[in-house]
């Protein structure tokens, strides 16, 4: 199960601020057996160039039905700046779907935490939440800048609500502060979804496991192959010496399952 | 009627022996870039290529390093992975089953903290059914003497082929690091010790240095560069070691094209492995091949050993 390696075709890039971009390309091998949560890898160099060497690990955004996939991402770095500059009608090698991704349970509340471009791994989520249970969504932020797509989360559910630091959009506060008021509000069995920066999902394990709250958590790492070759994305796991490996094992662990480090 | 004379298209002859194990083409995949082997199966016909070397196994698991283990560098990739890996119990009990099915010889590649237990690895491996061959990875420190890596001593690289030749009539590789300062010597040593071929090389020692956190990048400060950034070395190096020594020499070092593996065997190697580029592009080494067989028909080339350039 270690995905396909196509050349795919590029559909759509599309800056949607200021270094935030949405990326489509034809991929329908992948696309047909994508599930929330999985990732691909990407070639970001024109011609063969070897510098950058590797390519880059990408969350599945979106899927639709006519075999395209798309990709939310922000251009930080030397590869994802190069990616950036890659234009309809390109083509680029997509290695796909990748790694496991979020364990559905039903039945229950699911409560979506994502901080930033974290949301980039949750659409899927949210969608496939949407068709049996009842789905909160929280997103947090630095501005509205950093989250162009909320509309995509927005749509999908009564129970949204978005914070950012500076106020640019929904109220003004932190997604803790967000979190803590939703698990008290309310009632019946949860699980929660996270995926955003390091210092927010440990945050979100840390409230939540102290209600005995169900916590996914979606992880990134340095990445060289995205299929179990290199093992070069190990994180630390919580209850022994051993590493998780985030590109096979991962990206999406039970929040118990990593080692979180000192001081909550 | 124009009575045009048509050359017959050759069928270039790519079969290789090393150490008396046939192999039907000289692009193998290198250790510690295909995993157990399984994890490339459908992104690359494993049936196709030379031979697989299975990621490097100690006689016990390994959980390897703290991270951050890998760095891009320009062109090339830094890793500090720490040879973690499930032990050769879990690897014979576990993974070599479903590996048998493979119409490819496995190479095993073994590592060890003393002489002893690279002898225990090659002894344990002798009997396994569908291990055709070992390679030694000599890069390892040796904890007996200081942690000093047994590949950069001539006598100790010597002692550790001496250990792995006893325990085993299977084909041994010897592979070297190129982080020492005359690699011919190495080579010579371990040569006549009885190593039945020579792979080259190992990755350089380096670091890099994140200066946003103003910290080492890895977090064991240390670690291999791999990738094209290192072809130069390597070619160099394994053009030295095949005019040292007369057992057969296995490229290694940055090869991600057909025309690096052309100039590797052009250097006299007997054999190339790909490495980092598998990781980039699972299909790299079928693609060598391809590319390695249409230049030899091209250039009116039979045996591939009729590559290696004179001198």
């Amino acid at each position: 199960m270690p995905g396909f390696d196509i050349p795919a075709n590029i559909v759509e890039q599309t800056r949607l601020a200021h270094s935030i971009f949405l990326l489509t390309v034809d991929a329908p091998a992948i696309m047909d057996s994508t599930d929330p949560g999985q990732f691909c890898m990407l070639e970001v160099q024109e011609n063969n160039s070897k510098d950058p060497l590797l390519r880059r690990p990408l969350s599945i955004y979106k899927t639709g039905s006519n075999g395209q996939i798309s990709f939310l991402y922000k251009a930080v770095g030397k590869g994802t700046r190069l990616l950036s500059k890659r234009r309809p009608g390109e083509i680029i090698r997509v290695l796909g779907p990748l790694g496991q991704g979020f364990r559905l349970i039903h039945d229950c509340t699911s409560i979506l935490v994502g901080g930033g471009l974290g949301i980039a791994s949750l659409l899927l989520l949210a969608q496939g939440i949407k068709q049996s249970g009842r789905l909160i969504i929280l997103i947090g932020a630095k501005n509205a800048a950093e989250i162009p797509t909320v509309e995509d989360f927005s749509r999908l559910t009564r129970y949204f609500h978005v914070v950012t630091e500076d106020g640019s959009l929904g109220q003004r506060g932190m997604i803790t502060d967000l979190l803590d008021q939703t698990l008290q509000e309310i009632t019946g069995t949860a699980r929660i979804y996270t995926c955003g920066p390091w210092s927010m999902m440990k945050a979100v394990y840390h409230m939540v496991s102290k209600r005995n709250i169900p916590c996914q958590v979606s992880l990134e790492a340095a990445m060289a192959c995205g299929i179990g070759l290199c093992l070069g994305c190990a994180i630390p796991k919580s209850n022994s010496r051993g590493f998780l490996h985030v590109c096979q094992e991962g990206p999406v662990f039970d929040a118990d399952q990593v080692h979180w480090g000192q001081n909550s | 009627m124009i009575n045009q004379k048509k050359s017959t298209p050759i069928s270039p002859d790519l079969s290789i022996s090393i150490g008396g194990l046939g192999l039907k083409n000289p692009v193998l995949l290198a250790s510690g870039t295909c995993g157990y082997g399984m994890e490339l199966d459908d992104l690359l016909d494993l049936d196709q290529i030379g031979g697989i070397i299975i990621k490097g196994l100690s006689i016990r698991p390994r959980p390897g390093n703290s991270p951050p283990r890998l760095v891009e560098t320009p062109c090339g990739l830094l890793n500090s992975i720490g040879l973690e890996n499930m032990g050769i119990e879990a690897f014979l009990r576990d993974k070599l089953p479903l590996l048998r099915n493979i119409k490819t010889p496995l190479i095993v590649n073994i590592l060890g903290n003393s002489v002893e237990e690279y002898f225990e690895m090659a002894r344990r491996l002798d009997g396994a059914e569908g291990i055709k061959a070992i390679e030694v990875n000599i890069s390892c420190p040796n904890v007996k003497a200081g942690g000093i890596a047994f590949g950069t001593d001539p006598e100790t690289a010597a002692s550790v082929t001496h250990a792995v030749k006893k325990a085993t009539g299977l084909p041994i590789i010897i592979k070297l690091t190129p982080n020492v300062t005359d690699i011919t010597e190495i080579a010579r040593k371990v040569a006549s010790a009885g190593a039945d071929a020579i792979s080259l090389i190992n990755t350089l020692l380096g670091m890099a240095i994140d200066i946003k956190f103003r910290r080492p990048a890895l977090a064991n400060v240390f670690g291999g560069l791999s990738g094209p950034a290192i072809k130069p070395v390597a070619l160099r190096m394994v053009w030295q070691v095949v005019r040292a020594v007369d057992i057969p020499v296995i490229g290694i070092g940055g090869i991600s094209t057909p025309d690096d593996a052309l100039e590797f065997l052009m250097a006299g190697a007997r054999a190339v492995e790909i490495g980092t580029a598998t990781l980039i592009r699972p299909s790299t080494a079928e693609e060598v091949l391809t590319g390695i067989r249409d230049y030899m028909k091209t250039n009116n080339v039979q045996n591939v050993k009729n590559l290696r350039l004179p001198a």
